[in-house]
């Protein structure tokens, strides 16, 4: 009798909640990280509050979550616990990562008439490399960047080099920078010439030098490496001498965040860096600098990073389908123009650089072209499965190798053993 | 020679303290002069406090404040109550069960708090509470620290006190009431040091647990600096960093002559 009346009230306040609702009213959980300053989480939330302003049957939570790595906790966590968001941005790396956990939907079955598939095709198909995998389509491109070269005009003055012309190619880079570093009476060197951060996870920039050499370091399946290519040693041999052999380079391990920071102290002349900073840069940098595609090896080329938005699993067609409706909302031109301006990062459409506003703020700054331009000879950003494990192992053989410890040919045949045995059962 | 000795020692002190307060010391520097000065240490340079207005613009840290300042009374009281009442019975019951279940306790003072991250998520969510200070808090009100330390602490109390109250004619909770809680109060004090101190700096799970500006402690407000693509901003990040980390440190300078008692008397080293 009590089981039959606690029922009965559960399911009167069932029917009250649901009466309550507006008819079609849709609830949406949206995780996003935030890898950059000035603001960028107020961004988010703006444009968040402007479409629900517009869609007033959806309702959508904007929720940070931390930095990536605190993202894809959260966002494995509450799969897990049966509490999935329906949407999240998470490293376009992660791919793989939650495919294999089976989190994520592909954007597919959401985007069947013509006008989506046109839609689909109006990214950069750079950035698509890293979000498509067997013929699907798992991550749609939004805070998205890729390295650039900065330099800083006034000590290329200083060094009787021609301030408006960046190094075109990795000799040109060694011999530029080989001229730009300046030592003291005692031999200290007081500026170097050139900067490529590789700690934390100086795959990423490497990644640069391993496409200029012409070799790709991971298939698009995610289940074969290629570490220990002759082309992949060649590169690392090639970063090794920046530091060793050229001398245009601070030896060992270069710190990733204190790198803007030496560039604005004049401690080196060039830096490789994400377009993330371009803001920054342009704000604290105290004299003229420019900003420049990657010196060409073989080829141009350079890596893409940062983040995508995902679908996951267990909620209702209803609510994927609203959701895929605000992806296409926030990547739109006019959004992503907002958002690009904001951050930095680089707007995934081209029909967004067409837009008024995009085009006005490239003719006052013309450097956030550069990014764009560069689009064209990059590549995805190294994405395995177990991505975790594998990047990690290719971290180890390029610290090993820059730190002393192994030649990069040694190095980098035990990182690929290494990956192999972890990557062969996903083949 | 004995002379030369204490010189050595004080000498050693000044340099392990030197070398703690560098840190904190950089961290005030940078956080009162603009950005251009955070590596060039000259005595002229211009003082700011612009550094603390962007830092507490960048998120709504009062309410954070307050949402801090409820978790980690609530999840201290929530401490005391459970692991005085746990400690009492383990320290001064028979019953059958009694060294498993003390076992049980010891145990989780070996696990990990992170790898039980999605049991806990599980848990929180079947009852509902996922978004919620709350959520934050139980999974650390029955704290096996916290009955350890404090069984210990009962254990020395000599039991001709609970004879004599007892003949005054008071009952087992008047007992613990009106002996042992007295008595261990330097305990209290230096566990409650530890807890708050450790809840007041912990983020991971409460950033998984809560989703919204109303439950979310000055932790999270914090990883908002924490922007690797852009570069660091050490001025604003140390600016941040000192108006969160400040109540603590505060406190700690007005009590420090009771912690440190405290903590001899409590030995916990």
């Amino acid at each position: 009798m009590l089981a039959f009346s606690l029922k009965s009230v559960a399911a009167s306040a069932a029917i009250a909640l649901a009466s309550a609702l507006p008819a079609g009213a849709v609830d949406l959980q949206f995780y996003f990280p935030v890898a950059v300053g000035g603001g960028a989480a107020n961004t988010i939330q703006s444009l968040t509050d402007e479409y629900l302003a517009a869609h007033p049957d959806v309702k959508i939570d904007a929720i940070y979550s931390g930095s990536y790595q605190d993202t894809i906790t959260k966002v494995i966590t509450a799969a897990r616990g049966g509490n999935a968001p329906q949407l999240s941005v998470a490293l376009s790396v992660d791919m793989f990562t939650l495919i294999e956990e089976d989190m994520i939907v592909p954007f597919d079955d959401y985007l069947t008439s013509d006008e989506d598939k046109a839609w689909l095709a109006g990214f950069y198909p750079a950035f698509m490399e890293n979000s498509q995998t067997g013929g699907k389509t798992w991550g749609i491109p939004f805070q998205r960047s890729t390295p650039v070269l900065y330099w800083n005009k006034q000590a290329f003055a200083e060094a009787g080099l021609d301030p408006e012309t960046p190094p075109a190619t990795w000799e040109e880079m060694v011999e530029m920078g080989q001229k730009l570093t300046k030592k003291d009476a005692n031999g200290n060197v007081t500026q170097w010439g050139v900067r490529i951060p590789t700690s934390g996870f100086p795959y990423w920039l490497f990644q640069g030098l391993t496409t200029q050499n012409d070799v790709i370091v991971a298939n698009n399946e995610g289940n074969k490496t290629n570490f220990d290519d002759p082309k992949v040693v060649e590169a690392l041999q090639y970063l090794v001498d920046l530091s060793g052999k050229y001398g245009v380079m601070e030896p060992g391990i270069v710190e990733w965040g204190a790198t803007p920071k030496a560039f604005f102290e004049g401690q080196t002349a060039m830096m490789w860096t994400t377009t993330g900073n371009l803001t920054n840069v342009r704000t604290n940098a105290p004299f003229d600098f420019g900003v420049a595609m990657l010196p060409a090896g073989k080829r141009r080329g350079a890596p893409t990073g940062g983040g995508n938005f995902y679908l996951f699993k267990g909620t209702s067609d209803a609510q994927m389908r609203a959701a895929v409706d605000f992806i296409q909302w926030i990547t739109a031109p006019t959004q992503s123009a907002k958002w690009t301006m904001a951050t930095g990062y680089v707007a995934p459409r081209p029909e967004t650089w067409e837009t008024d506003t995009m085009k006005a703020y490239a003719a006052e700054f013309p450097p956030v072209l550069v990014a764009r331009d560069q689009l064209e000879f990059a590549v995805a950003e190294l994405s395995t499965y177990e991505n975790q494990r594998v990047t990690q192992i290719f971290n180890d053989a390029l610290a090993a190798a820059i730190t002393g410890q192994k030649d990069a040919a040694t190095a980098l045949k035990d990182a690929q053993a290494q990956a192999e045995a972890i990557l062969k059962t996903y083949r | 020679m004995t002379g030369f000795d204490r010189h050595l020692q004080t000498f050693g002190a000044l340099i392990l303290a030197a070398l703690w307060v560098l840190p904190l010391a950089y961290a005030i520097w940078t956080a009162i002069h603009p950005a251009a000065y955070e590596a060039h240490f000259v005595l002229n340079a211009p003082l700011t406090t612009d550094n603390f207005v962007k830092a507490w613009n960048a998120a709504p840290f009062a309410r954070y404040f307050l949402n801090t300042f409820v978790l980690v009374t609530a999840i201290l009281a929530a401490q005391f109550i459970l692991c005085t009442l746990a400690a009492y019975a383990f320290a001064r019951y028979r019953f059958p069960g009694r060294g498993f279940l003390f076992f049980l306790v010891l145990l989780q003072l070996l696990v990990m708090p992170d790898i039980l991250i999605v049991e806990n998520y599980r848990m929180i969510h079947s009852l509902g509470l996922v978004d919620t200070i709350t959520a934050i808090g139980l999974p650390y009100a029955a704290s096996g620290f916290g009955i350890f330390l404090i069984r210990q602490t009962f254990l020395t109390i000599p039991t001709e006190l609970d004879d004599a109250a007892r003949i005054e004619g008071a009952g087992p909770l008047t007992i613990l009431w009106r002996v042992y809680v007295p008595l261990a109060r330097p305990t209290y004090l230096a566990y409650g040091l530890v807890s708050v101190s450790h809840h007041w700096n912990n983020f991971l799970w409460p950033l998984i647990v809560t989703n919204s500006v109303e439950t979310r402690p000055v932790t999270v407000g914090l990883s908002i600096f924490s922007t690797i693509d852009a570069g660091v901003e050490w001025s604003v990040i140390n600016a941040a960093t000192l108006m969160t980390s400040g109540p603590l440190l505060i406190g700690f300078l007005l009590f420090q002559r009771q912690f440190v008692q405290s903590f001899m008397r409590a030995g916990i080293k």
